[in-house]
């Protein structure tokens, strides 16, 4: 290998944050199965082949972009299947008729999308299942907190409704070569405090982020990973130019999606404690109110560097119970009610003052099956299991349709989806047939899902392990456990820790298939079931090419 | 033995309970699965984000030292700070205190306003419909889960009648106060506050009332049967001053005894109640903190109700040793 090699394999590991290092028990890499991609079902990115079942093999041409490695990477998981493919989770939203509003596909609720319908609609409330876990906008990873962050604070670049890459306070951003990237950054723009934003408040608010000391430990540190710093090009060109250990196919993916700015001088004469009860931002709303755990509280920004917002206020609450974020809805002191379950749907679109909004998101819900032991190692079980779940029943009757069935690691939309890959159809006498040439007919098989984590999480693993239960030479049962307990398994960074077959889902912001397939079934994923040697080859190539759209 | 000397041994043994409230609530978290790292770091992040996590929040350290540590910030009035917002336990969670102690107050006002009636009518018709009414109505208060009586409560009074908020806290009793000389009309105020406040305090009252109402009734009966009564009877004194006079009166100090000391159940039975109505209290803090591993704030609110609860019996001590010196010997 290379030293180049070397290099584009140390940054591989670091995208997924994969630093740790998984033990992979008695794997060279490929665990006994096929790593001459001799598995086939259909065209892998560039290539152009006739679809065909998994167990059939095909020669298949070499990609030579990163997007064909990235969809050959779809097929082969598709093929090898490491997980039961389940299904892309929905957001379903009740909403008023008093605004007008589209949801997202990245779960994010931006205010500045809404719009009043009805005078009663210039007042907005959302009601979501939780608050923030405080207001630094970097010291969080999860939606909730993003929600409530995100109408006062702005990245460089965002995302749009259909999850596409488009500037926000950077007006331009280019990469100069293969470790540096540069962002040009806007020069109209204030913070809610009337200081201007700065090239050295942008360079900052990065090194906050990747230099832990900086600042804090901030948790989005590995979704900029790579990031090694950022530094003022030029302060009368606004540049700011971002250092990188490697090429980044990624890193304006990640910058869409991460990395808010903040004023350098507040962050600094304030304490942490400080920083997390108040906002300095340059978004359209400013911070009126926090009662932290009760509402968050924002007015409209008449001096936003944009137009200004269509609503005058916009107030955040919680309710755990989400029958009490619906019947907040229905009696009309919320606007948006966040995750509505399927049971709660028809009381919503039942009512004349509100209705249901879904968009599929990015979270992908799956059944991770360790390729490492007994009967998991075999390709043809793993298949065996795919052929033997009704996805579609479970789409329709578990999720009331709120759902979407899947056939690879990468949700349709991102960037590496393989598009001639289809969800495994149900077929119980090919499920038999492969269970019965795996060698492992009569095995017993124990599905461990955490519960209320995920929607429906527990159902849908009941209906698979019924559904596999019922071939003649399987039996499949279901173990619940609390999510806490299956998290501490599965990130120890050592795959024998783990569940043998877990349900577990996994959102992808970035909209980019890397980072799916890579935490989750590189050999050195930080979260990884398997280990293939033709599949980390692909995403090694995957990885050594620019990216095509971000 | 004084009434000093009492009081400071009632004072030092409930420092001990206290104390070992701390030192179970803080084993506690060592024997919960998961781990607050699995909270604040991203699935996917490296063990080395892990440690470095891990080595902010001091839990890289020893067992003992990370309790000692524990210990000696306490007793500095310090609780530490949460895991996942930064901000100090103690900030956090006296903040949440005055809705839960306001959501028990009421839930004991509800209690009392009906049980008592109640309770009398019950024992003053024996064996007649109005009793068995009563009887039956405090069998159902018992054997309700109050989660389900405010899930119904709910959506009757507030998505069908839209009579009541269907859950949240508009306002406290210290905005209703604020909002004599504020700017915001006192009437509007107070009117959001009392009907945020109702259905929560009638589902956590439910079960309360019945109780009483049970206390008071048997209380009552026993009461009626005693010779004191009889003599006040026969020196002609009308039945409703011997009934609520001398009866209901010596009935009524075991009643507020319990009710004193229920009021520390109360709280810490408010968890469900204020998930059910989102109400803003310990109880939901008490939920978040478990589910986020937040330990610190978990730690924060159950010493504070334990404190709570110690200081509410000393004092019902003190006063039951002031009323019957022979306590004091005991």
């Amino acid at each position: 290998m290379s030293d180049q090699d070397t290099s584009r394999r140390r940054f591989l590991q670091a995208a997924g944050s994969a630093t740790a290092a998984v033990a992979l028990a008695g794997c060279s890499g490929n665990g006994g199965e096929p790593t001459d991609g001799t598995q086939t079902t259909s065209a892998g990115g560039d290539a152009t082949q006739t679809t065909t079942s998994p167990e059939e093999t095909t020669e298949r041409p070499e990609p030579d972009t990163r997007d064909g490695y990235l969809q050959r990477a779809n097929l082969h998981c598709h093929e090898q299947a490491p997980w039961v493919f389940l299904n892309r989770q929905y957001s379903v939203y009740g909403q008023s008729s008093d605004i007008e509003w589209q949801p997202r596909t990245d779960e994010r609720v931006a205010a500045y999308a809404i719009e009043p319908a009805t005078d009663a609609g210039d007042d907005v409330v959302m009601t979501q299942s939780q608050l923030d876990s405080g207001l630094d906008p970097q010291d969080h990873r999860e939606t909730p907190t993003d929600n409530i962050v995100l109408q006062a604070y702005e990245g460089l670049l965002e995302r749009d409704a259909e999850g596409g890459i488009v500037e926000k306070l950077a007006t331009d951003y280019e990469r100069l070569d293969e470790t540096t990237v540069q962002f040009t950054v806007r020069d109209d723009v204030t913070f809610h405090s009337g200081d201007s934003l700065s090239p050295e408040d942008v360079a900052f608010s990065i090194n906050r982020i990747v230099q832990s000391d900086v600042g804090i430990e901030s948790p989005q540190v590995d979704q900029l990973i790579g990031v090694e710093g950022a530094e003022v090009a030029s302060a009368d060109d606004r540049t700011v130019n971002v250092n990188l250990s490697g090429l980044n196919p990624i890193v304006f993916a990640s910058f869409a999606t991460y990395c808010d700015v903040m004023n350098k001088s507040w962050v600094e004469s304030n304490d942490n404690a400080y920083v997390n009860q108040n906002m300095e931002g340059t978004g359209p709303f400013v911070l009126s109110n926090y009662e932290q755990g009760v509402e968050v509280a924002f007015e409209r920004n008449d001096d936003y560097w944009d137009d200004p917002a269509a609503i005058s206020t916009f107030t955040i609450n919680s309710a755990s119970e989400s029958s009490t974020r619906v019947n907040r809805l229905l009696s009309a002191e919320t606007d948006i009610a966040v995750n509505v379950p399927p049971q709660e749907v028809s009381r919503v679109e039942n009512s004349d003052d509100a209705s249901v909004s879904a968009v599929p998101s990015t979270r992908v819900l799956f059944n991770a099956m360790r390729y490492d032991v007994e009967p998991f190692d075999s390709p043809e079980f793993r298949q065996a299991v795919n052929y033997a779940v009704d996805l579609d029943s479970i789409v329709e009757n578990v999720l009331q349709t709120f759902g979407g069935a899947t056939g690879q690691p990468t949700l349709e939309g991102f960037f590496g989806y393989n598009e001639e890959v289809d969800p495994y159809p149900r077929d119980l006498e090919r499920a038999e047939q492969l269970v019965e040439e795996s060698g492992y007919a009569g095995a017993e098989i124990e599905l461990v899902t955490p519960i209320g984590r995920y929607l429906k999480d527990v159902e849908i693993a009941q209906a698979v392990a019924s559904q596999v239960d019922e071939l003649p030479n399987v039996s499949a049962s279901a173990r619940q456990v609390e999510f806490s307990t299956l998290v501490s398994q599965v990130t120890t960074g050592n795959i024998e820790d783990k569940p043998d077959w877990y349900l577990l889902g996994w959102g992808n912001a970035t909209f980019d298939a890397i980072q799916t397939i890579q935490p989750l079934l590189a050999s050195d994923g930080a979260l990884s079931s398997y280990a293939n040697e033709e599949l980390d080859r692909l995403l090694d190539e995957a990885q050594s090419l620019p990216s095509e759209s971000n | 033995m004084g009434y000093g000397r009492f009081l400071l041994k009632r004072g030092v043994q409930g420092v001990g309970v206290v104390w070992g409230v701390v030192t179970v609530v803080f084993i506690l978290r060592f024997i919960t699965p998961g781990s607050p790292i699995d909270t604040v770091a991203p699935l996917d992040a490296s063990q080395e984000t892990r440690q470095r996590i891990a080595e902010e929040l001091g839990l890289n350290q020893p067992l003992y030292i990370q309790y000692l540590d524990y210990l000696w910030e306490l007793l500095q009035g310090n609780m530490g700070y949460s895991y996942i917002s930064s901000i100090p336990a103690s900030v956090q969670v006296f903040q949440k205190l005055p809705a839960t102690l306001e959501l028990a107050v009421a839930a004991s006002i509800v209690a009392v306003v009906i049980s008592i009636p109640l309770g009398v009518i019950s024992a003053t018709r024996r064996h007649e419909p109005a009793d068995y009414a009563a009887t039956s109505f405090s069998l159902l208060g018992i054997s309700t889960p109050n989660f389900w009586l405010g899930i119904m409560l709910v959506l009757v009074f507030a998505v069908e009648f839209n009579v009541f908020p269907t859950s949240g806290r508009a306002y406290g009793f210290m905005d209703s106060l604020a909002a004599i000389t504020g700017p915001e009309p006192f009437f509007t105020v107070v009117t959001a506050w009392i009907a945020s406040l109702v259905l929560p305090a009638i589902t956590l009252g439910t079960y309360f009332t019945a109780l009483i109402t049970r206390l008071v009734r048997s209380g009552m009966l026993d009461e009626l049967s005693a010779g004191y009564v009889r003599a006040t009877r026969a020196k002609g004194l009308p039945e409703s001053l011997v009934r609520y006079k001398h009866v209901l009166r010596n009935t009524l100090v075991p009643v507020v005894t319990v009710l004193g000391l229920q009021l520390g159940t109360l709280i810490g039975g408010a968890v469900i109640t204020e998930a059910v109505f989102a109400w803003p209290g310990l109880g939901s803090e008490i939920i978040r903190a478990i589910n986020a591993r937040d330990w610190p704030i978990l730690q924060g609110s159950l010493i504070v109700i334990g404190t709570g609860f110690v200081l509410l019996n000393i004092v019902v001590d003190a006063l039951y040793a002031y009323l019957d010196p022979r306590v004091i010997a005991e």
